[in-house]
């Protein structure tokens, strides 16, 4: 903690324990519970009808991650990385949408946030590593040997960049959404409370801050963190399939 | 004149409200950011109108992409807007 002590926080007045852990817990949980069934009803159903209810939501989804890791990092991706991006995604969009059950959202803790963006940094490394193998350091003084310093600083940029955009993005929602349920247990005219008007006029808010936000923040992670590490794959290993439609 | 209002302020007001109110001030600067991310948004709503009305077939890619684009933009406004809140919390309250 000595290594702290110029950004002069109290570190005993800080909850070591945080509400937001115990949310991320519970939507770890629920997904668990969520693939469980899945597993278990696809053992069941017969392959050659329409699925129904949850398994028809199953495998759109899976259809709809497979296309988007097929589209935009390569179809040498789908079999390892569109489990983790379906995973990330799904993670990413229950974790935004629990505040409305009322308890905290893990985003609003800063940790959550770093380690999606660290996921992204060792995605980056390591798929950089497994492509340019023995000539993986050279990129750390490319494109001359005086750039080491600026690489060796700019290497760390998506990390801030992509945990800052998903923590900015929710704790300004939270900050919103806080100040107008203040203003509306404030709000009176003579002795009549209009904080039932809050009922009305709050879930506009909650729809616009936790559903919309929270989907295009997911989409733009997962966009970003396929775009970064297909970045990384050098030229003659690309297998971006192409849509047919966009080709005349 | 500045210099000697500065001095006597300095005096006459206990050191801590000054830290707290140079604090605010910061967080008001930094929030200032938002004019950026606010002319960039403006210039991908612009371009989506344009693409949009000289391609109406396209317009729900254009659509899709605009929100993403959106989005990025925001970026820097939502790191001036953290910034903002470490100098409120950390310094001014």
């Amino acid at each position: 903690m000595q290594l702290f002590s110029f950004l002069a926080i109290d570190f005993s007045k800080i909850d070591p324990y945080p509400a937001e852990l115990f949310s991320s817990l519970c939507v770890i949980l629920l997904l668990i519970i969520i693939c469980i069934v899945v597993k278990i009803k696809s053992k069941k159903v017969d392959p050659l009808k329409k699925p129904k209810g949850i398994m028809l939501l199953a495998e759109m989804f899976v259809t709809f991650i497979d296309g988007m890791v097929a589209k935009n990092m390569g179809k040498q991706f789908v079999k390892h990385f569109a489990p983790v991006i379906g995973l990330l995604s799904a993670y990413l969009f229950l974790s935004f949408i629990w505040g409305l059950t009322g308890f905290a959202s893990p985003v609003n803790l800063y940790v959550v946030p770093l380690i999606m963006g660290i996921i992204t940094f060792l995605g980056i490394h390591i798929v950089s590593a497994i492509y340019t193998k023995s000539k993986y350091f050279k990129r750390y003084t490319s494109p001359m040997a005086f750039f080491l310093p600026i690489n060796l600083i700019s290497m760390w940029a998506p990390i801030l960049s992509l945990s800052f955009r998903i923590f900015g993005n929710a704790l300004a929602g939270w900050i919103i959404m806080k100040i107008i349920y203040g203003v509306f247990s404030l709000m009176q005219v003579g002795a009549i409370n209009l904080g039932f008007l809050a009922l009305v006029i709050t879930p506009v808010f909650h729809a616009y801050f936790d559903l919309f936000s929270g989907f295009i923040q997911t989409v733009v992670y997962i966009m970003l963190t396929m775009l970064l590490i297909n970045s990384e794959v050098p030229d003659e290993y690309q297998q971006l399939e192409t849509d047919n439609s966009v080709d005349n | 004149m500045l210099f000697e209002f500065v001095n006597f302020l300095a005096d006459a007001v206990p050191q801590e409200f000054i830290m707290k109110g140079l604090g605010a001030i910061g967080a008001g600067i930094a929030v200032l950011t938002g004019i950026g991310p606010g002319i960039g948004e403006g210039n991908v709503c612009k371009a989506a109108v344009e693409g949009v009305s000289r391609n109406p077939e396209a317009s729900g890619s254009i659509r899709s992409t605009m929100i993403l684009g959106c989005a990025l933009c925001e970026t820097t406004g939502i790191y001036g807007f953290v910034i903002a809140l470490l100098a409120l919390f950390l310094v001014a309250l």
